[in-house]
């Protein structure tokens, strides 16, 4: 990667902009460079080197505002940019809500700084032997193994100024298991980690039980019948309920009032076997919120109890609550006391969900969907994997019918989640 | 021509503009161009790829980085190149439509939207209008001869009304406009979808006493806007020849009858019925010429959309489906115009046909399967009991196997509606349209 200062960069655009006659301003540069070692078919196939840089601008006239991002820092671009940016800020509705960060003042520099080709290589060939070796009739269609070091200098006209660079390694399998002419549903996962020598590829993400559950899933039925019935969510179905949570207590729905949590701070909205924090300081995680603001550890649910609602800037202002600065990512959801089995066998009738694959939950938290890469539990018991199977129900009703959350987590760095038995789903 | 090596160089710019306004407040009013240069480069039978972005750097440096990215694979054994097929193209393919709407006019549009929301329907609980285009310009260059500038653009509209039902629960519905090239190009004015406001708040106050989905097997008609979700999600992906060497189940069925002998679906390149679609590519961004792929004729699974390597590794033409979303990205297999072909019924009648089902009207987002098992999100549906409609549902799911779906297939409208405001997610997001009539099937449905 280029010495480029983006620190320069970054308080050049200010002034500029500050000449302009902008009353506040955010800028932040950023660089990002990628290697990235492709898979494709169950071969080594791409090696893929990328640099990109942006800067994004945020500018307020007269309590109006826009934003603008460009890649090229030259002089005449950014000069063009910062006129079209303060026309598009004159044209916005007047808004007191809107502001920037201030004072807000860190340095991070977390995880590998640099990459590494052979290792990337290694963890491809211990993943395609692992493959060959113990799930034979996976396909891995897609698959990568990366490095990223994404750098970036953000400031504001009110004297935030944050610092950052920030390396991680990810990893993604994608593919499907095949035996003659029978194929099983497409299956994933990855993730992120600060060292990816730490362990076989395999043990990263969950791959090694992605790629084996999935060879399970080639040959499938119907669940049969509707019922109310049981599921053991996995961590990536679990991650659908975290997002709707999101959701609710973000910006779009609190400022538009079809929140269903606007005003349950403090109130139990699920189950007391749940409990949400933050970890902002998690593999591929910076500490910082989109808006410039330091991202302190924050706790969304404690025992089922909603700790707090998290507005950014704007959200806030807009709507009288107070400011809560989240990260891009990060988050966990505390381990609980049974293992995986004990949740299996807790379940008479109902089934153990890999992927819910599902339109948008309705306002009110209404949803249906298809399980995918999922097994029937049948008196305890994982029996055959699962096709044409729907469950029903609702997100808010779901985080309350949570009976169980497993010890084991899988973590994705952006995820720390248990395994989750929830009662009260309509099977179809 | 086929060669077993093979370079190409892209100069890709991407311009954006969105704006998201919540209850008359603009939540986002975002612009954003992105340009970059890349090189990618088949050498003994392994790929490198390499960009970047800022000014100054030579494309032969991009190239010979890529260059060294294939050669740096070969860490992996010797490999045994493939004669990658596919003519050339040269040529220039740009839109020009309307004068573009500056952003104040844009900004003064949402408002007035808003405005007149709040007027005319006082018991609405919140609005939400977005408005945005997208704008692609690739000059791709190939050691085949290709030279190519091309541009897709796209601009799109969304409108959401929100309610409260009789428990106080939020009920939204939505409607989406999209047409090709900017805000300019597509016709958001008040007076133009005033009707279209009316008919959406009709259906959002019928979806405020909206009842539960029976799940199960159902006779559904889908309507036009569903049709296309359906040729994408159901048939489209599996239909992709690197899902296809990945093991999708249609690799062993071309040839054989995967829908009724009412359904032709194609992917097309550029043009449908003498005029130019709404993502034209007459090229793709290896510089293959484009043609349609023309997936199911008549019920009959026809072949696969291909790249230049998978349609080596499949032993077919190049159908120029190769496409990358943004500077940094490499060319995957992707849809361009996938729509299920319109037959000779009447929508009405189609409804009036079916004694107990559903009329499903709009929907959010789709899923496909390398099973072709699918699913839909339907965010708007009515009950249908002896051939007249019934009470609005809940938002439900639609699902099922596509082969058996399309095989259900019993009568298939005569008209045709097309919509590009959506991306198509696999590694890369991707700009796509989708189009089609609307059709009668049996297919399963999530509820009670």
């Amino acid at each position: 990667m280029s010495d480029l200062n983006l620190q320069e960069v970054a308080q050049h655009a200010l002034s500029l902009m500050r000449v302009q006659g902008f009353d506040a301003a955010q800028v932040v540069a950023s660089r990002v460079a990628q290697e990235e070692l492709n898979i494709a078919h169950n071969e080594p196939s791409l090696l893929r080197s990328t640099e990109s840089q942006r800067l994004s601008l945020v500018g307020l006239v007269d309590a109006r505002k826009a934003s603008t991002e460009l890649t090229d820092f030259g002089a005449a671009p950014l000069r063009d940019a910062i006129a079209a940016l303060f026309t598009d800020a004159r044209s916005a509705p007047q808004d007191e809500a809107n502001a920037v960060s201030g004072g807000q003042q860190a340095r991070i520099v977390q995880g590998p700084q640099a990459s590494d080709p052979a290792l990337l290589a290694d963890k491809v060939r211990e993943l395609l032997a692992f493959r060959q070796r113990e799930t034979p009739r996976m396909m891995i269609d897609e698959g990568f193994a990366s490095h990223t070091l994404a750098r970036s200098h953000t400031v504001t006209s009110s004297g935030t100024e944050l610092s950052c660079s920030l390396g991680f390694h990810s990893m993604s399998v994608f593919g499907t298991a095949r035996d003659g002419k029978a194929s099983s549903s497409f299956n994933y996962t990855g993730g992120a980690c600060n060292d990816l020598a730490e362990r076989a590829s395999s043990e990263w993400f969950g791959i090694a039980d992605m790629l084996r559950d999935t060879e399970q899933q080639i040959h499938t039925r119907p669940v049969g019948g509707k019922f109310v019935g049981e599921v053991v969510l996995t961590p990536m179905a679990v991650s659908d309920l975290l997002s709707w949570l999101q959701g609710q207590i973000g910006d779009v729905q609190l400022i538009a009032g079809s929140s269903l949590y606007r005003d349950r701070v403090g109130q139990a909205i699920a189950s007391p076997l749940l409990s949400l924090r933050s970890r902002f300081d998690a593999p591929g995680v910076a500490a910082l919120s989109a808006d410039a603001f330091v991202a302190p550890p924050v706790e969304v649910l404690r025992e089922g109890v909603l700790m707090t609602l998290t507005p950014s800037l704007y959200g806030s202002r807009k709507t009288g609550l107070r400011h809560v600065p989240t990260a891009a990512d990060g988050w966990e959801i505390a381990a609980g006391e049974a293992s995986r089995a004990q949740l299996v066998s807790a379940v008479a009738r109902g089934a153990l969900v890999g992927r819910l694959s599902m339109g948008m939950p309705a306002s009110n938290g209404d949803f249906s969907g298809v399980i995918k890469n999922s097994f029937v539990i049948d008196g305890g018991v994982v029996g055959p994997a699962l096709s044409e199977t729907m469950i029903s129900g609702n997100m808010a009703q779901m985080l309350r019918d949570v009976v169980g959350v497993s010890r084991e987590r899988l973590d994705t760095g952006a995820l720390l989640l248990p395994w989750l038995r929830v009662s009260g789903l309509h099977f179809s | 021509m086929n060669t077993a090596s093979y370079r190409e160089t892209r100069r890709h710019e991407l311009r954006k503009s969105r704006m998201l306004m919540v209850d008359g407040n603009l939540v986002s009013n975002a612009r954003t161009v992105e340009g970059g240069v890349s090189a990618r480069v088949y050498e003994a039978g392994y790929w490198g790829f390499a960009s970047t972005q800022g000014e100054g750097v030579p494309v032969e440096q991009i190239v010979d980085k890529a260059s060294r990215n294939a050669r740096d694979m070969a860490r992996f054994g010797e490999r045994t190149a493939l004669a990658l097929p596919g003519d050339s193209y040269r040529g220039e393919h740009v839109f020009r439509g309307r004068a573009p709407l500056s952003p104040k006019e844009a900004v003064e549009r949402l408002a007035q939207l808003h405005a007149w929301c709040v007027q005319r329907y006082p018991g609405l609980k919140s609005t939400r209008f977005i408005a945005g285009d997208e704008h692609h310009t690739k000059r791709v260059s190939t050691s085949h001869g290709s030279e190519v500038l091309s541009s897709i653009q796209r601009a799109l509209c969304y409108v959401t009304l929100i309610a409260e039902d009789e428990r106080g629960a939020p009920v939204e519905v939505s409607e989406t406009l999209s047409s090709k090239g900017h805000l300019g190009d597509l016709d958001w004015s008040l007076e133009a979808l005033a009707p279209q406001i009316d008919s959406l708040h009709e259906h959002l106050q019928a979806k405020r006493h909206a009842v539960a989905a029976r799940g199960g097997l159902h006779t559904v008609v889908m309507a036009a806007e569903l049709a296309g979700m359906l040729a994408h999600e159901a048939m489209g992906h599996p239909c992709e020849a690197d899902l296809v060497l990945g093991g999708a189940v249609t690799g062993d069925l071309v040839g054989q009858r995967v829908a009724s002998e009412l359904v032709t679906m194609v992917d097309i390149a550029h043009t449908y019925d003498g005029r130019e679609v709404m993502i034209p590519v007459y090229a793709d961004d290896e510089g293959t010429p484009a043609r349609d792929a023309v997936l199911i004729r008549d019920g009959i699974l026809t072949e696969f959309m291909s790249s230049r390597e998978t349609a080596a590794r499949l032993g077919v033409g190049a159908t120029g489906s190769a496409r990358a979303y943004n500077p940094h990205d490499e060319p995957l297999v992707r849809m361009r115009n996938t729509a299920i072909l319109p037959g000779r019924d009447k929508l009405q009648d189609m409804i009036a046909g079916v004694d107990e089902g559903y009329l499903l009207m709009k929907t959010v987002n789709g899923q496909a399967d390398s099973t072709t098992e699918f699913m839909f999100g339907i965010s708007l549906a009515y009950e249908i009991r002896g051939g007249k409609l019934g009470h609005a549902i809940r938002d439900t799911t639609i699902s099922g196997s596509a082969i058996k779906v399309l095989q259900s297939v019993d009568a298939v409208s005569d008209d045709m509606h097309w919509s590009c405001s959506g991306y198509c997610g696999k590694k890369q997001p991707m700009v796509v349209s989708m189009g089609g009539p609307a059709l009668r099937a049996r297919a399963h449905l999530g509820g009670e």
